[in-house]
């Protein structure tokens, strides 16, 4: 790999915690125009006494804790299966739900203002909204990955128009998943099952795509985040191969991040306070070397504690940072550009 | 119904967890020893698609909790194109039977059961090598507790007694030995996994998965006296001779008799299987298409006579119904109703596993058994349902109540009730007459509402 664009591992933000101060198998991020970031957590399974840990944490990149927003059920305002977040020009926060099939919209000190959707494979009817983006005319996009299209809408849910089909090919997509608009309004997808990252006009009209199957070098297992910088290189949280790619337009890649976490601040406050527990591990291995008898990625994800396991999302914040989501390590990883 | 459909019937409720009348037509078309063959070779198979399940159940995906891993197992259970393989896993966690509840990491016990996917039509001494080293059971059993200078016997005792020779076989000495060779087979870390298992606090990033780790340091390499051999034996050692001993092979073909042919003990029958794994030097593939093929397990004697488990229960049901068939988060509701009618999976009652066939049904679990299965089937948009609505409408316009009820019993893989059952739903099918397909009719409910009278009988709860 020729690196020419290194990162470097800054800090771990979270830890597993089923409410507050903490993470339970958080999807998605986003970052408020005040640089305050929320933390979507899915949790699940979906049985009485978790329901309620659905929520949205805010803190800040400092790992200053500031609140939370909504919590799970189906009502007006809560969440089953929250997949993804996006802002929109006025800081509305809106919600993706793959089980309601809707977009719930929250003010961005959490009061639920309103909501949309309607299950269904016809225009504008949704099956599993997954990612959603703002594109450069503040009209929402939403990846419909069961409907295998793109769909955008306007922020009160009027459908304006639909992008793509069932397929393999250029503009044609297999349960596509996170999705990103660079400076220039050009939308970029992750096309899950199609293991590629397409890159479309602000019309939907196929523009490139990167990868192919595997676990080699600009290959792909199942991209489920993508993000783009101003300079156009292309972040993909590869989640099946346990990593993220970042690639220049020409798609070759400029590094690869495979996780390198070390506790959370509020991790080390719970040792802190359990002296014996963080002596015990302290004195643990915990980057034992594995040789995994199947899924070799996953499984050795599964051992090393540092490692990404399930990055769901890739994100930006302009000033050179990049946030992945740990999602089956309930926290937050993050790089800077060096 | 064909003598061969409800062969065919009887082999997939037992190597499977039953088929559709659609699904039995086409292994009656292979052939009944070629359908054998294929299921004992569940790697022609294709997979289940692990990745459209770990996307949409991101819990499903980190295996923290263990509802989360029961729900997967059950959706597994339903959706597998290699019912043999998950049968196996099925029955090797009932006879090795590791709970969470000891271990609070449910991934561990999972990582188990794909041991059991992976080994579990091998050899037997090999699946024994394997479990000796699975952390789950290291931990389960208190073998990282297990030191050269002050040995632990809980493992060595429990391999001897219930996973391999059974009680009689062998003498407190050769406990003793056996545990002896077994020091220093730990877990990595197994102070601060100790310490986190028994609180179950604070995991900052999630469970950590466990390894095996062999301290020869530990390890007491001394001579040992065991079974009537003496040597300066390790485990593996010790498996080689449990394997070649008598007494393993009837255990073994004891407990596969009574989990694929009877909740009857049956001493021919047992006889007829420990020959087989004799002559198959423990391959458990062999012994299993000697099962299969053998008259014991084809007799009429055989047919319903195992309670089905729990799990067989909900995930047979489920997959007669034809719903289930991608991630939905509503899964969990099945694995719990397996809880509820006495089977946690993935976290058996004690290290003897769960008590079987009568023990499964009381009165409480009887109706949890029966109420599962008719909310399962009462939903007529299921496409399985449908299907059966379909394949019924196909027998005729006009079906008088005995044609209705026998069309109903053929679409449940072909069920086969005793006559005071059949003259109850006949009486119950008589007091709406014929079956007609007219919109007036009601025909679709009146098949729904049969289907679920069949499922709550006597003989559907019977494997």
């Amino acid at each position: 790999m020729t690196t020419k664009t290194a990162f470097q591992y800054s800090h771990t933000i979270g830890f597993l915690a089923n409410r507050y101060k903490g993470f339970l198998h958080p999807v998605d991020m986003v970052i408020d125009s005040q640089g305050l970031l929320y933390v979507l957590n899915r949790v699940g399974p979906e049985v009485g006494v978790r329901i309620p840990y659905k929520r949205i944490t805010i803190c800040t990149v400092d790992e200053e804790y500031l609140g939370e927003i909504s919590t799970g059920g189906m009502g007006d305002g809560q969440m089953w299966w929250p997949s993804a977040m996006a802002f929109d020009s006025e800081d509305q926060l809106y919600v993706a739900d793959e089980a309601l099939n809707r977009v719930s919209i929250f003010s961005k000190e959490g009061e639920f203002l309103s909501q949309w959707g309607v299950a269904g494979a016809g225009p504008g009817q949704l099956d599993r909204p997954s990612g959603i983006a703002f594109d450069s005319g503040n009209n929402l996009l939403v990846t419909d990955s069961l409907n295998h299209r793109i769909q955008q809408f306007h922020r009160d849910g009027t459908f304006v128009g639909a992008w793509g089909e069932f397929g393999d090919g250029p503009g044609q997509f297999n349960m596509p998943w996170g999705i990103a608009v660079d400076p220039a309004g050009d939308v970029y997808v992750a096309d899950w099952r199609n293991d590629r990252i397409q890159k479309l006009d602000s019309g939907g009209k196929f523009i490139a795509q990167w990868g192919s199957s595997g676990e080699e070098e600009g290959q792909f297992n199942r991209p489920a985040g993508v993000a783009v910088d101003e300079g156009g290189d292309i972040y993909v949280a590869d989640w099946g191969n346990e990593r993220v790619q970042v690639l220049n337009q020409q798609g070759e890649v400029l590094d690869i991040l495979r996780g390198d976490s070390v506790d959370s601040t509020w991790a080390e406050d719970y040792f802190l306070a359990n002296p014996d527990e963080g002596a015990a591990r302290r004195a643990a291995d915990l980057e034992p070397v594995v040789d995994p008898p199947w899924e070799k990625l996953r499984e050795t994800s599964a051992n090393v504690e540092k490692l990404f396991w399930g990055p769901t999302s890739v994100k930006l914040d302009g000033q050179g940072r990049v946030y992945v989501v740990d999602s089956c390590r309930h926290r937050l990883q993050i790089y800077r550009k060096s | 119904m064909t003598q061969d459909t409800a062969l065919m019937a009887h082999l997939l409720r037992r190597a499977g967890f039953g088929a559709t009348k659609d699904e039995l037509d086409q292994y009656v078309a292979k052939g009944y020893e070629a359908t054998v063959e294929e299921l004992l070779h569940p790697e022609l198979a294709p997979p289940l698609d692990e990745d459209v399940i770990r996307r949409y159940h991101v819990d499903q995906n980190s295996l923290m909790y263990i509802e989360s891993c029961q729900a997967y197992w059950m959706y597994r259970m339903i959706n597998t194109q290699r019912p043999l393989e998950e049968k196996m896993a099925l029955f090797w966690h009932g006879l090795f039977a590791t709970a969470y509840g000891k271990l609070n990491h449910a991934k561990a016990v999972i990582n188990q059961t794909n041991t059991f996917r992976r080994e579990g039509l091998g050899s037997f001494a090999n699946l024994l090598r394997e479990l000796s080293r699975d952390p789950a059971m290291i931990f389960w059993l208190d073998n990282k507790d297990n030191h050269k200078d002050a040995p632990n016997e809980n493992f060595g005792r429990e391999l001897l007694e219930l996973f391999s020779m059974g009680i009689g076989n062998y003498t407190e000495e050769d406990v003793k030995a056996c545990a002896r060779a077994f020091t220093g087979w730990t877990i990595r870390n197994a102070d601060y996994m100790s310490i986190r298992a028994s609180r179950d606090s604070i995991w900052p990033s999630g469970r950590l998965d466990w390894q095996f780790q062999y301290l020869p340091e530990d390890h007491d390499d001394s001579e040992k006296k065991f079974l009537g051999h003496t040597g300066r034996f390790n485990g593996d050692d010790i498996i080689d001779i449990i394997t070649q001993h008598p007494a393993s092979s009837w255990f073994i073909a004891g407990q596969l008799h009574d989990f694929f042919i009877s909740d009857t003990p049956n001493e021919a029958a047992t006889q007829y299987l420990t020959e087989e794994f004799r002559k198959a030097k423990g391959d458990i593939r062999s012994v299993m298409r000697s099962l299969f093929l053998s008259d014991f397990f084809r007799s009429d004697e055989a047919r319903f006579a195992r309670v089905k488990s729990p799990a067989e229960l909900v995930a047979g049901t489920a997959r007669l119904a034809g719903g289930r068939r991608f991630p939905e988060w509503s899964i969990v509701n099945l694995s719990n109703d397996a809880n509820f009618m006495g089977q946690e999976i993935l976290n058996p009652p004690t290290v003897e596993g769960w008590h079987t066939g009568q023990e499964w049904v009381d009165t409480g679990t009887l109706v949890e058994r029966v109420n599962s299965a008719t909310l399962e089937m009462g939903d007529a948009t299921k496409p399985g349902v449908q299907t059966i609505i379909g394949n019924i409408k196909n027998k005729g316009p006009v079906l008088s109540p005995r044609e209705f009820v026998e069309a109903c019993l053929d679409e449940v893989g072909c069920l086969t009730v005793s006559d005071s059952t059949l003259a109850s739903l006949e009486s119950h099918a008589k007091t709406q007459g014929d079956l007609k397909f007219r919109d007036s009719d009601c025909a679709e409910e009146r098949v729904t509402e049969m289907l679920q009278l069949i499922l709550s009988t006597r003989e559907y709860q019977m494997a």
